[in-house]
């Protein structure tokens, strides 16, 4: 969850990089270069030992046996826990694809669609709009332990509301505890999490556009849906790419609420949630879950560049400069 | 009189979709506050009955049972002191970088930025963490949760570093101010609202991290509140009402932090949108 980077190289300053490090280099005195390199040693250190680091040795914790119990050996396995993604020696992993598949689709489409809805009617600066959009936001604020604890309850199958409401239709389920259940309420529960943040991007999106178009649009006799689909819906193109790719990488990556929700049971175990009980929860296999860690990785890499240039592209086409 | 009628449509029509949006996310949180209020045996009888009578004795056995204190000491502790360490760091960083004082700035910015879409390598670092002795213990949870923050102070700081016009820089030069001095005296007034929601997002991810202390703590003395909450609903799964009640205490402190400070976070995240 964060804020998007949007054209990452303007925010920076575009004069040439030689006559200026030399006008910088002169204003910074002997023991202010060396402050200034000690901070950044200090923070680059930590970014590379503890986000660089481990994410370049899932390669090579990849490649092992190990346990990380105490008193285990590692051995060198090489592609072993590759090969063993797709037989049968461990099963799982094609459900487990298949699951984030569904998974994320369904988060990424469902939770734009529905901040789209909300942002259309809590744009506004009055009281009331403020209010509900604090509201919307609540739920991150809260977190997944909260929030998942919460919706367990609601859809607890013996004394839950939800059940209440299932049997005045004469239906029953054990929602959270069924095949049929699980991956439906833990996504609907994903998007009830994190909309809001989805929600005000797009509200600051929509603040962006120019009334004037609408207005002429008005005299031009547009309705409020050729309104919508001709100009809010296009002219949001830059606010379309954060938030889709932040709900897409966010949804394929974490899985934090599905741990709280169901651990993974009932076809719920997406690739992160696969990787994580294989080495922390069902077994104690770390050199499986890397090797899960590492096609995830890779899936999210040849999944997301392709999507950011899509709607890179999307956006020159809409709005051109 | 037909547009007099139409107004008025549309005024029950914007009424009812703002009741229907305060209902989907409103709702949920006052059946948990409900049941918080419920007299246990009244609970059991009837489920979905509204408390009646309002009991606030399950607050008080929910504190006792549950070891809400000192979990909620070790959440602030993990949250507040992570997190500012990020933001810190991140303007160390953001600083040089958005005044390219250093070579391949914009490379090290975008390795940087890239921090924002990777995933989490919970998995080596859980190897990292038990050889430098960062496992189960305070100090390493904290420094585990400095670097996710990172990305995020970085690319914010170095958005609104790059605002500050560099005769300032210059000014700073003349008056024989030092480096960090001028960073404090000059730099931190000018960005405090990118610092500030640095530092809250920072706060809420690590204030919510469950994943973490599932990997990283063993002993339940230095439990955050997540962790303690799930253990006690896992211990208490029929007794629902201790449980809401656990629920509620366990998120007053950050509800009240985010009412507290909603305008700035709100506005912000709204003006970030379309920054880029």
């Amino acid at each position: 969850m964060a804020l998007a980077p949007h054209r990452p190289a303007e925010t920076l300053d575009t004069r040439k990089g030689a006559d200026q490090r030399a006008q910088a280099a002169r204003l910074l005195d002997n023991r202010s270069r060396v402050a200034m390199w000690l901070g950044l040693t200090l923070g680059l250190g930590v970014y590379g030992m503890f986000g660089l680091v481990p994410a370049a040795a899932n390669v090579a914790v990849s490649a092992t046996n190990y346990s990380g119990l105490a008193g285990s050996s590692i051995s060198f396995t090489g592609l072993h826990n590759y090969v063993a993604l797709f037989t049968t020696e461990r099963p799982g992993f094609v459900a487990s694809l298949l699951a984030t598949v569904i998974f994320v689709i369904s988060v990424s489409l469902a939770q734009n669609a529905f901040a789209l809805v909300l942002a259309h009617r809590l744009q506004g600066t009055g009281r009331v709009a403020a209010a509900l959009r604090v509201l919307v936001f609540l739920p991150i604020v809260l977190g997944v332990t909260i929030v998942g604890l919460i919706w367990i309850l609601i859809f607890d199958p013996s004394q839950g509301p939800a059940e209440a409401i299932a049997n005045a239709f004469g239906l029953h389920s054990a929602f959270l505890g069924s095949y049929a259940g699980a991956m439906p309420i833990v996504i609907l529960v994903q998007i009830w999490q994190n909309v809001g943040f989805s929600t005000l991007v797009f509200v600051g999106g929509l603040r962006a556009i120019n009334p004037d178009i609408y207005e002429a649009a008005s005299i031009d006799g547009a309705g409020s849906w050729r309104r919508f689909a001709s100009i809010t819906f296009p002219l949001l193109a830059p606010s379309m790419t954060v938030n889709l790719l932040l709900a897409f990488v966010g949804s394929l990556t974490t899985y934090n609420l599905i741990y709280v929700l169901t651990s993974g049971l009932y076809r719920t175990d997406t690739l992160g949630m696969l990787a994580f009980n294989s080495a922390f929860g069902t077994s104690a296999d770390l050199g499986y879950g890397a090797a899960v860690s590492v096609v995830l990785f890779l899936v999210a890499l040849g999944t997301a560049l392709p999507l950011m240039a899509a709607l890179r592209h999307r956006e020159r086409r809409l709005l051109p400069a | 009189m037909r547009a007099l009628a139409a107004k008025r449509s549309r005024v029950v029509y914007r009424a009812s979709g703002a009741v229907v949006i305060g209902l989907i996310f409103f709702l949920p949180v006052l059946y948990a506050v409900m049941i918080a209020f419920e007299q246990p045996a009244h609970f059991l009888r009837n489920p979905l009955a509204p408390p009646l009578h309002p009991a606030f004795g399950n607050f008080v056995l929910a504190w006792r049972a549950a070891n809400l204190g000192e979990e909620l000491l070790n959440t602030v502790l993990y949250s507040v002191v992570a997190s500012a360490t990020s933001t810190v760091l991140g303007l160390l960083i953001a600083f040089p970088l958005a005044r390219r004082l250093i070579r391949r700035a914009s490379a090290v910015y975008g390795a940087l930025a890239a921090g924002l879409f990777l995933p989490f390598a919970i998995i080596p670092l859980f190897v990292e963490a038990r050889f430098l002795h960062l496992y189960d213990n305070r100090i390493g949870y904290i420094i585990l949760h400095v670097e996710p923050g990172l990305p995020l102070a970085v690319v914010l700081l170095t958005a609104f570093i790059s605002s500050v016009p560099r005769e300032m820089d210059e000014a700073a030069v003349l008056d024989g101010a030092g480096y960090l001095r001028y960073l404090v005296a000059v730099i931190v007034p000018l960005t405090w609202p990118a610092l500030l929601i640095s530092f809250l997002y920072g706060f809420l991810a690590v204030w919510n991290d469950i994943i973490g202390p599932v990997v990283f703590l063993v002993r339940p003395s230095l439990f955050p509140v997540t962790r303690g909450i799930y253990n006690f609903y896992g211990a208490n799964q029929s007794e629902w009402t201790l449980l809401a009640a656990a629920i509620i205490l366990a998120s007053l402190p950050v509800v009240v932090l985010f009412i507290a400070s909603q305008r700035q976070l709100m506005q912000s995240t709204i003006a970030g949108a379309t920054k880029g």
